[in-house]
C-alpha cells in the first residue's frame, strides 16, 4: 500500500470519516475538521504505522508563521526559510503555502505523506 | 461499595515513601499491577523489603525527576501503562529569599520542568489506549505553604496545573487527570516535621490527630477507581480541615 493510502486509512479512523473523503489537498483543519487532540492522535498512529519518531512541531507545520515572520524580519525569502527548516516540504508546495497563509492552516493531507515518506527514506 | 478499575498498571513515581509502601498492596489487591519507581538502589530495596509478601505481583523503575531524559525508556519498557501516581518531589525547604540560585533552578527544573515531560510521556501512552488516570499528590501547601516552603509550594501549584491541563486537554479520549492535598501526614518528611512541633501541632488539627499514610493510600485509590473519574481537572485538598479556618 502506498504512503497515501496509509496516511488516509489512519486519518479516516481517528476522524471518523471515509476514506473517499480524504484527497491529498484535503486541508486537515479547514476542511476535515480536525482538531488538535486528534492532530496528536494522528502522530502517535502514525509513528506506529511507519515505525518513524514523529515531532508533532514539524509534521503539522505549528511553527510556520513564525518562521514566516522571522524569514521577513531577516530580510530572508519566505520559501527557502520554509525549505531549510522543514526538509520534508518543496519548494513549489513552500511558495503555495505562503500564498495559502491568509485563508487559515495550509496544512494538507499530502504534507503529512510527504513528511513520512521523507521520515522513511 | 467495591470499587471497579478499567485499567490494570499503574506507574507509580517515589513510591519508596510510606504512602508509596502503603498504597502497593492495596493496588494488588485491587488487581491492579503497580510499577514502583524509585531514584536509587536503597529505594528499590525499601520497596522489596516493605513488599516481600507481595513477590512477583509489582515491577519496578528507575524513575528519577533529575534525569528527565531517561523517563522515555519506562514507558517504552511499559507501554501498557494505565494509570499515573506522582508522588516523586525533590526536599528542599528554605525562605525564597535564602535559596542557593543554583539549587533554586534545579529544584524547580526537576520538580515542575521534568515532571511536565512526564505528564507529556504518559499522556501520549494514555492516548494510543483512550484511557488513563492521573493523580498527583499535591500538598496542601500547594495553597497555604509554611514560611520555607516556598519552593515547594510554588512546584506543587505549577505541577497541578499541569495536571489539570491533561484532564481538560485530554479528557475527550478517556483520560483525566486530578491533584490531591494532603495535609500533615505522619509519614516521611512530615512525620519528622510533626515530631518537631510537637503537641502544638496536633492541637491545630479539628479532628485531633494527623493523617496516616494508610489513609492517603486509600484515598488514592479510590480516586484512581471508575467510580472517581469525574474528580477530573481539580486539587482536592485532604487534610482534616486543617486550613479551612483561622
Amino acid at each position: 500500500m502506498d504512503n497515501f493510502k496509509r496516511v488516509r486509512h489512519t486519518l479516516a479512523e481517528i476522524l471518523d470519516l471515509d476514506e473517499g473523503e480524504i484527497l491529498p489537498e484535503s486541508y486537515l483543519v479547514r476542511e476535515l475538521d480536525a482538531e488538535s487532540i486528534d492532530l496528536l492522535e494522528v502522530a502517535l498512529a502514525l509513528s506506529t504505522e511507519f515505525g518513524i519518531e514523529v515531532r508533532d512541531d514539524e509534521i503539522f507545520l505549528k511553527n510556520l508563521r513564525i518562521l514566516i515572520a522571522d524569514a521577513g524580519e531577516n530580510g530572508v525569502d519566505p520559501v527557502v526559510a520554509i525549505v531549510e527548516n522543514l526538509p520534508h516540504i518543496q519548494e513549489k508546495r513552500a511558495g503555495e503555502m505562503v500564498a495559502d497563509l491568509a485563508d487559515g492552516p495550509v496544512l494538507q493531507v499530502r504534507d503529512l505523506v510527504a513528511y513520512v515518506g521523507h521520515c522513511c527514506q | 461499595m467495591n470499587l471497579t478499575f478499567t485499567g490494570k498498571t499503574v506507574l507509580v513515581t517515589g513510591a519508596n515513601c510510606g504512602i508509596g509502601l502503603a498504597l502497593a498492596p492495596l493496588l494488588i489487591e485491587e488487581g491492579l499491577f503497580p510499577i514502583l519507581c524509585s531514584r536509587h538502589s536503597k529505594g528499590k530495596e525499601t520497596i522489596g523489603a516493605g513488599l516481600s509478601p507481595w513477590a512477583g505481583r509489582y515491577g519496578t523503575a528507575f524513575f528519577d525527576l533529575a534525569c528527565p531524559e531517561q523517563m522515555g525508556e519506562i514507558f517504552a519498557d511499559h507501554p501498557e501503562i494505565h494509570y499515573l501516581v506522582d508522588m516523586a518531589q525533590g526536599d528542599y525547604e528554605t525562605l525564597v529569599a535564602s535559596a542557593d540560585p543554583g539549587r533554586l533552578a534545579r529544584y524547580m527544573a526537576e520538580n515542575v520542568a521534568a515532571r511536565a515531560e512526564l505528564v507529556r510521556l504518559a499522556s501520549r501512552t494514555m492516548v494510543r489506549h483512550r484511557f488513563g488516570r492521573m493523580i498527583f499528590l499535591s500538598s496542601a501547601a500547594a495553597g497555604c505553604p509554611g514560611k520555607g516552603q516556598g519552593l515547594y509550594g510554588a512546584s506543587k501549584l505549577a505541577a497541578e496545573g499541569l495536571y489539570r491541563s491533561a484532564g481538560l486537554e485530554l479528557g475527550s479520549r478517556g483520560i483525566t487527570a486530578m491533584g490531591l492535598r494532603p495535609g500533615y501526614v505522619a509519614s516521611g518528611r512530615g512525620e519528622r516535621f510533626i515530631e518537631q512541633q510537637g503537641q502544638a501541632l496536633v492541637k491545630k488539627m479539628p479532628g485531633g490527630c494527623f493523617i496516616s499514610a494508610d489513609e492517603v493510600a486509600r484515598a488514592l485509590v479510590f480516586f484512581l477507581s471508575d467510580t472517581a473519574r469525574n474528580f477530573n481537572g481539580v486539587a482536592i485538598t485532604m487534610d482534616g480541615g486543617f486550613t479551612s479556618g483561622k
